[in-house]
C-alpha cells in the first residue's frame, strides 16, 4: 500500500470515528438518567477549566493551582452582574473572562517569573488568597450565605434550564475551546511554546519573548477558567464560596494530569474521572474518599501520560503499524 | 567595510576571578572572525557577553551601531544576532521542520489570541514559515530527518539543525561557539563549505573555537588568552607569532 493510500485510509476512519462520536454525543442524553447527564455536564464545564491548566502545565511547564480563583471570579462576576446589576448574561460572563483576565495579568508578571515547586506554591497561595476574598468580600459575593436566583442561560427563546437541555450548550463550547487550543498547539506560537519549554536558552536566542509569552498564556487560561466558572453559575443558579475552596484548585489540576498534560482531549477523560468518580464511589459508603484516592494512584502508576497519552499511543500502534507518531509542523 | 560588531574595552569578573581584561576587537561586516584560545581563555565568557547571556562588569558591546551591552537576548535577536552553543541546544521534542519554524520565528508577528482564534493570517505565516523550513532541510542536507524528534539524531546533525535554525532566523550576524566539536572530519569539512557558502552570500560570521583547522575559512583572527587579546591577524601571521605558539601551541 503506498503512502498515500495508507494517509487516505487513515483519513477515512477518523472522519468515520469522528461521525460515530458526534451520533453517539448527541444521543447519549435520551438514554441517560437525570443525575448521569448532570454528571456528564459537570464534566463538559470541568473540561473547559481543565483545559487552561493543562495546556499550561503540558506546554509551558506552568504548574497553575490558581484556577479556582478564575473559575470563581467568573463564577461570582456572572451572578453579582445579573442578579444585582441586572446585565444582560453575555456581557457577564464576558466581564467575568476580562476581570479574570486582567488580574492574571496582574499577578502573573512576578508570579511567572518562579518555576518547579515555587510557582506551584505561589499559584496555590494565589487560590487561597482568592477563596479568602470571596468568603470576606460579602457585599458582592454573599459570604458563605452565597448568591441565588442566578437566572439560566436563554437562547433565541430556548432556556437552557434541565441537564438535558444544558448538555447541548456545555458541550460545544468544550469542543469549541479543544478545537482553539488544538489550533493554538499547532501554529507558530504553539511550537514556540514547547521550543522554550525544551530549551529555553535557544528559544531565547530564536526572538521567542518567552516571559511575555507565558503571562499571555496564563491569562488565556484564566479566562476560559472564568467562562467555567459563569457556566457553572448559570447552570446551579446558586453559588456559595464552597465550590471555590482548594478541592476544586487540586481537582482542576488533577484533571490535568489525568487526561494527560500533553495531550488536549485528554482532559474531557481526566475530568469525566475527576466528576464521575467520587460520585460512584460516595455510594459505596464512608470509605469513599480512600477509595477514590486509590483509583487515583493506580491511574498515574498505570498510565503515566495520562489517558491521553495512552489513547494516542493505542491509535498510533493501530493506524501505523510501528511507525512513530508525529505532530505535523504546518500546511 | 564598517563594523557589524563592536566590543570595547570589556572586562567581567566571577567574584574575584578576572576572567577578561579589557578585551576589545571588531567584526566588520561580510567578514568570518575567528577567536581562539586555549580552555579558560575567556572565550565562552566573552561569547555570552556578546550574545547577551551575560553583562559585563566594564565596557561596551555596540551591535550594529546601537549600544547593546544592556539590551537582552531576544532584543539582540531581533537586531539580527544569532548563537549557536557549544552543547548543541535543540528543541528535542520537536521534529527538525518543527526546530525550524521555531527558528523562523522573529519574522512572524501573529501571536497567541489569532492562533487561539484560527484566524487566516496565522495559517499563512505557518506556511510561509514552512516553505523556509523546508528550504533550508534541503541545504543543509537534513531530508531523511524531516518529521523525526531532533533529539534522537546522532550530534553531528544536532549541530546541523542548530546551525540550520539560526540561519533560517536571517541573522546580519552569525555567532558558532565551538561548531565543529563532536564532528567527524568529514562532518567539518560539510560545515567549512556552508560556512564559506553563508558567508559568500553576505553573511557576516564570528567563530569561536580552538580548532584550528576550521579557523581556515576565517579573514581575520584574534586569539585570546587569560582574558587579553594577545594577537590579531590571519591565520598565517597566528602560526607565526611566537606569543599565539607559546599560549595556544604550547611550543
Amino acid at each position: 500500500m503506498t503512502a498515500l493510500a495508507r494517509s487516505a485510509t487513515a483519513h477515512l476512519w477518523t472522519g468515520m470515528l469522528m461521525v460515530a462520536v458526534l451520533l453517539v454525543w448527541v444521543a447519549l442524553p435520551w438514554f441517560l438518567s437525570r443525575s448521569a447527564i448532570d454528571i456528564l455536564v459537570f464534566t463538559g464545564i470541568y473540561t473547559i477549566a481543565g483545559l487552561g491548566v493543562s495546556f499550561l502545565l503540558g506546554q509551558c511547564g506552568i504548574v497553575s493551582l490558581a484556577q479556582s480563583g478564575f473559575y470563581g471570579i467568573g463564577a461570582y462576576a456572572t451572578a453579582y452582574g445579573t442578579t444585582v446589576l441586572g446585565l444582560p448574561i453575555p456581557v457577564c460572563i464576558v466581564l467575568g473572562m476580562l476581570v479574570s483576565a486582567v488580574i492574571a495579568a496582574a499577578v502573573g508578571v512576578p508570579v511567572l517569573r518562579l518555576s518547579g515547586h515555587f510557582l506551584a506554591l505561589a499559584t496555590l497561595a494565589l487560590a487561597i488568597i482568592a477563596h479568602v476574598l470571596f468568603l470576606e468580600l460579602e457585599w458582592i459575593t454573599g459570604g458563605t450565605l452565597g448568591i441565588g436566583g442566578i437566572p439560566r442561560i436563554s437562547l433565541f427563546g430556548f432556556t437552557f434550564a434541565t441537564p438535558f437541555r444544558f448538555y447541548y450548550l456545555v458541550w460545544p463550547s468544550a469542543f469549541a475551546l479543544l478545537l482553539a487550543y488544538s489550533l493554538l498547539l499547532r501554529s507558530r506560537t504553539g511550537i514556540a511554546l514547547r521550543a522554550m519549554r525544551d530549551a529555553p536558552a535557544a528559544a531565547a536566542v530564536a526572538g521567542i519573548p518567552i516571559a511575555s509569552l507565558k503571562v499571555r498564556i496564563f491569562v488565556l487560561s484564566a479566562a476560559v477558567g472564568a467562562f467555567a466558572g459563569s457556566l457553572f453559575a448559570h447552570y446551579v443558579s446558586f453559588i456559595s464560596v464552597d465550590s471555590f475552596a482548594i478541592d476544586r484548585a487540586i481537582g482542576f489540576l488533577l484533571i490535568a494530569v489525568l487526561g494527560g498534560v500533553r495531550s488536549i482531549p485528554g482532559t474531557i477523560a481526566g475530568a469525566l474521572f475527576v466528576t464521575a468518580a467520587p460520585n460512584y464511589l460516595s455510594r459505596l459508603g464512608d470509605i469513599h474518599p480512600l477509595l477514590f484516592a486509590l483509583a487515583l494512584i493506580v491511574a498515574v502508576i498505570f498510565l503515566p501520560g495520562g489517558f491521553g497519552g495512552f489513547m494516542a499511543n493505542l491509535g498510533a500502534k493501530l493506524s501505523s503499524g510501528g511507525r512513530r507518531p508525529s505532530a505535523p509542523a504546518g500546511g | 567595510m564598517s563594523a557589524l560588531l563592536e566590543v570595547r574595552e570589556v572586562s567581567h569578573r566571577f567574584g574575584g576571578l578576572h576572567v577578561l581584561k579589557g578585551v576589545s576587537f571588531t567584526v566588520e561586516a561580510g567578514s568570518v572572525t575567528g577567536l581562539i584560545g586555549p580552555n579558560g581563555a575567556g572565550k565562552s565568557t566573552l561569547f555570552n557577553i556578546i550574545s547577551g547571556f551575560l553583562t559585563p562588569s566594564v565596557g561596551r558591546i555596540v551591535l550594529l551601531g546601537e549600544d547593546a551591552t544592556r539590551l537582552g537576548i531576544q532584543h539582540r535577536s531581533r537586531m539580527g544576532l544569532q548563537r549557536t552553543f557549544q552543547t548543541p541546544q535543540v528543541f528535542r521534542d520537536l521534529t527538525v521542520r518543527e526546530n525550524l519554524v521555531a527558528g523562523c520565528h522573529r519574522h512572524g508577528r501573529t501571536g497567541v489570541l489569532e492562533a487561539f482564534l484560527g484566524l487566516p493570517q496565522v495559517r499563512r505565516e505557518m506556511r510561509d514559515a514552512a516553505i523556509v523550513a523546508d528550504a533550508a532541510i534541503e541545504r543543509f542536507d537534513l531530508g531523511p530527518y524531516r518529521d523525526v524528534p531532533a533529539g534522537e539524531l546522532p550530534a553531528g546533525r544536532q549541530r546541523m539543525v542548530e546551525l540550520a535554525r539560526a540561519v533560517v532566523a536571517e541573522p546580519k550576524l552569525l555567532c558558532l561557539d565551538e561548531p565543529s566539536s563532536g564532528l567527524s572530519t568529514a562532518e567539518v569539512q560539510i560545515l567549512m563549505q556552508v560556512l564559506r557558502r553563508l558567508n559568500e552570500e553576505g553573511m557576516t560570521i564570528l567563530l569561536v573555537s580552538h580548532d584550528m583547522e576550521l579557523m581556515e575559512i576565517t579573514s581575520k583572527m584574534h586569539a585570546l588568552c587569560f582574558g587579553e587579546i594577545i594577537a590579531s591577524g590571519s591565520l598565517d601571521a597566528m602560526r607565526a607569532s611566537p606569543r599565539v605558539r607559546e599560549a595556544y601551541l604550547g611550543t
